[in-house]
């Protein structure tokens, strides 16, 4: 039976959703209306519109210097965690390995520790053993912050792959290099495509772990950091708007791509 | 004529836990033979073995004469049908059949040839560029048995390969594998735990219980001349009479069962009396008659049940002191047994004897 209060909890529901909505969606909303703005300064009202700022933008050496070094420095990272992840989960369900548990744990720390700990305590391990800082301790710094989110991805994976299709391959005749590069990595793909996406979007976002690893060279959010110290403008606006949009349409595509993948 | 494998004293165990205890088996090339036994008697392990998936603690195992105890799977030309099929998800029809041929280094056109000709084999030719998940169980099951053939091994080994599928379906296949062996004469190695399986496909049996050989043998022989009394139990229903010897005379035994004396011949058994034997007799060897029958066998009885089972009717019939015995009845022959008293009887010769091997102790 429907009574007058049976809805109660779903309307609640509802509300809250449509709130969550607009907390999440309204600042961004407003700092990509203002990358729209003619005039120097951010504020209400906007006046008049302009695409001016984006012009200004994507001829800023700077800003497109930094993007070309954030984008290198994900590729270079992604590929590290991307092969250090895959080995790991493969290593996590090999038979015959012991402490796979402890392995686990292990590939998982770097992300759970604070992202503060972390950068701090590579920033010490680097001047310990020499190693200056720059884009090889940004990379490795990246890396080691990637491969817990490789390594649980392709272990979801790993776990739901029939046991035998190793074997089916062995048995038509495949060494065991054979057998993972034409069985297992093509059935590990969708979810590497995903960690590697993943790993790229993290990589691009990182700010602390750059700021103590890096060189003078900065990354695009280092960029931005230091842009916004001189003081907000609308430039700033269009560039993090530009940065917004590239990224949730890679998000999006490997979410589209992981789901399709998973639906065959 | 030189075997096509061999096992020879074969022992794998798991820890303390023996799988396979001292497996001696040896079998022709282009024959079709079934391990056959309940689950958790050794059978997959036995197939692994040979497979190269599993390594024998002792013992040897043979392929065409070479010992190949020790060698991996990808260097044994044999090849294995998976219980779910294990097709490789992201590879189409075809490669999958192709990937072997691909891995022996066959050039590309002999490997279109031969994966065209084993799809029409089993009319697949208009799947070959579908993915396995677009196919049905039995379309399934036929490509993992022409991707497993496609090297051309010297045994093709299956491990209960139609247990996935329907009842029906699993008939036609059951056909459908007899024929595609008798075709290409390759050896076949199956595995299952149904015996009417075994039966309809097999020209040698072995049946397997707790890691040993129990008894091997072509499926006419198992059926009517059970070794022991496991395998009577195991293959085929039937009537286990254990009854005790009164006296011999020829070869003929006079045995005292359930209160009454029946005829058997004990054939190489030689047995004395006060002996304890097993006497198998299968349904279908007894005759159920309202008047009394001319067989050498014959006991007076009532009719507890009637199960109508289509092409025959399943009488349970009690005798002597009250054990049941199971007829099978013929159609036509129902309808004169429309009374409770019925005489059933056999001929000596349609039953088999057993030892009872607890007898003596
Ligand atoms: N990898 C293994 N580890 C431990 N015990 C096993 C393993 N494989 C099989 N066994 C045991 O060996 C016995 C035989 O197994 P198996 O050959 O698979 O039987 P079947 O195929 O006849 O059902 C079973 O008791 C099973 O539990
Ligand atoms: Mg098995």
């Amino acid at each position: 039976m429907r009574n007058m209060f049976s809805d109660a909890p779903r309307t609640t529901l509802t509300a809250f959703y449509w709130a969550f909505l607009l907390y999440l969606l309204l600042p961004l909303t407003l700092m990509m209306a203002m990358s729209f703005k003619d005039a120097n300064f951010v504020a209400f009202p906007i006046g008049d519109w302009t695409l001016d700022w984006y012009a200004k933008v994507m001829q800023d050496k700077q800003f497109l210097e930094a993007c070309l070094y954030s984008v290198m420095i994900a590729a270079a990272s992604t590929l590290a965690a991307t092969t250090l992840g895959t080995w790991i989960a493969m290593l996590i369900v090999a038979e015959g390995i012991k402490g796979q548990v402890i392995i686990f744990a292990l590939a998982c720390l770097p992300a759970v520790v604070p992202g503060m700990i972390s950068a701090i305590s590579m920033r010490i391990f680097i001047s310990t053993i020499d190693m200056p800082t720059g884009t090889a301790a940004i990379i490795l710094g990246h890396t080691v912050h990637a491969v817990p989110f490789v390594v649980v991805m392709a272990l979801t994976r790993l776990r739901s792959m029939p046991g035998n299709l190793v074997d089916a391959a062995r048995d038509l005749g495949a060494d065991s290099v054979v057998a993972f590069f034409r069985v297992t990595l093509p059935y590990l793909g969708p979810a590497l495509v995903g960690g590697m996406i993943f790993c790229v979007l993290l990589s691009i976002d990182d700010f602390v772990r750059t700021f103590f690893l890096g060189g003078y060279r900065p990354t695009l959010p280092m960029l931005i950091f230091a842009k916004v110290q001189g003081g907000m403008s609308p430039e700033i606006n269009a560039m993090a708007t530009l940065v917004l949009v590239v990224t949730a349409a890679v998000g999006l595509y490997a979410e589209y791509l992981t789901r399709r993948a998973r639906t065959r | 004529m030189q075997p096509v494998f061999q096992f020879d004293n074969v022992t794998k165990s798991y820890g303390k836990h023996v799988a396979v205890e001292n497996l001696n088996l040896s079998i022709e090339a282009g024959k079709f033979v079934t391990l056959l036994g309940p689950s958790g008697c050794g059978k997959s392990t036995s197939l692994r073995m040979l497979g190269g998936f599993e390594t024998p603690n002792s013992g040897r195992i043979l392929l065409g004469g070479k010992d190949v105890t020790r060698v991996p799977p990808n260097k044994r030309n044999v090849n294995i049908v998976f219980q779910d099929y294990a097709l490789f998800p992201h590879m189409t029809i075809a490669k999958n059949i192709a990937f072997g041929l691909e891995l022996k280094g066959f050039d590309n056109q002999h490997i279109h040839r031969r994966v065209n000709e084993l799809l029409e084999l089993v009319q697949l030719q208009d799947y070959a560029k579908r993915l396995p998940s677009e196919l049905s169980g039995g379309q399934r099951q036929r490509v993992a048995l022409m991707r497993a053939l496609a090297p051309d091994p010297e045994v093709l080994l299956l491990d209960e390969p139609l247990s996935a599928l329907d009842a029906k379906l699993r008939q036609q296949m059951q056909i459908e594998l007899k024929s595609i062996q008798e075709k290409t004469g390759k050896t076949f190695m199956f595995v299952t735990h149904d015996q009417e399986e075994a039966l309809t496909m097999s020209d040698t049996i072995v049946v397997m219980n707790k890691g040993r050989i129990e008894q091997m043998g072509d499926p006419n022989t198992l059926y009517g001349r059970p070794g022991s009394v496991f395998v009577a139990n195991f293959i085929g229903e039937t009537n286990l009479l254990r009854s005790t010897v009164v006296g011999t005379e020829g070869d003929t035994a006079a045995l005292s069962w359930n209160g009454v004396t029946i005829k058997a011949a004990p054939g190489g058994l030689a047995p004395k009396a006060g002996d304890n034997l097993y006497v198998v007799l299968r349904p279908e060897a007894i005759h159920c008659s309202a008047d009394e029958p001319a067989t050498g066998n014959r006991i007076k009885g009532k009719v507890r049940q009637r199960v109508f089972k289509g092409n025959h009717t399943s009488l349970s019939v009690e005798v002597g002191d009250g054990a049941l015995l199971n007829a099978l009845v013929h159609p036509s022959d129902v309808a004169q047994l429309s009374g409770d008293d019925v005489w059933v009887g056999w001929k000596p010769e349609t039953t088999t004897v057993i030892p009872d091997r607890h007898a003596h102790n």
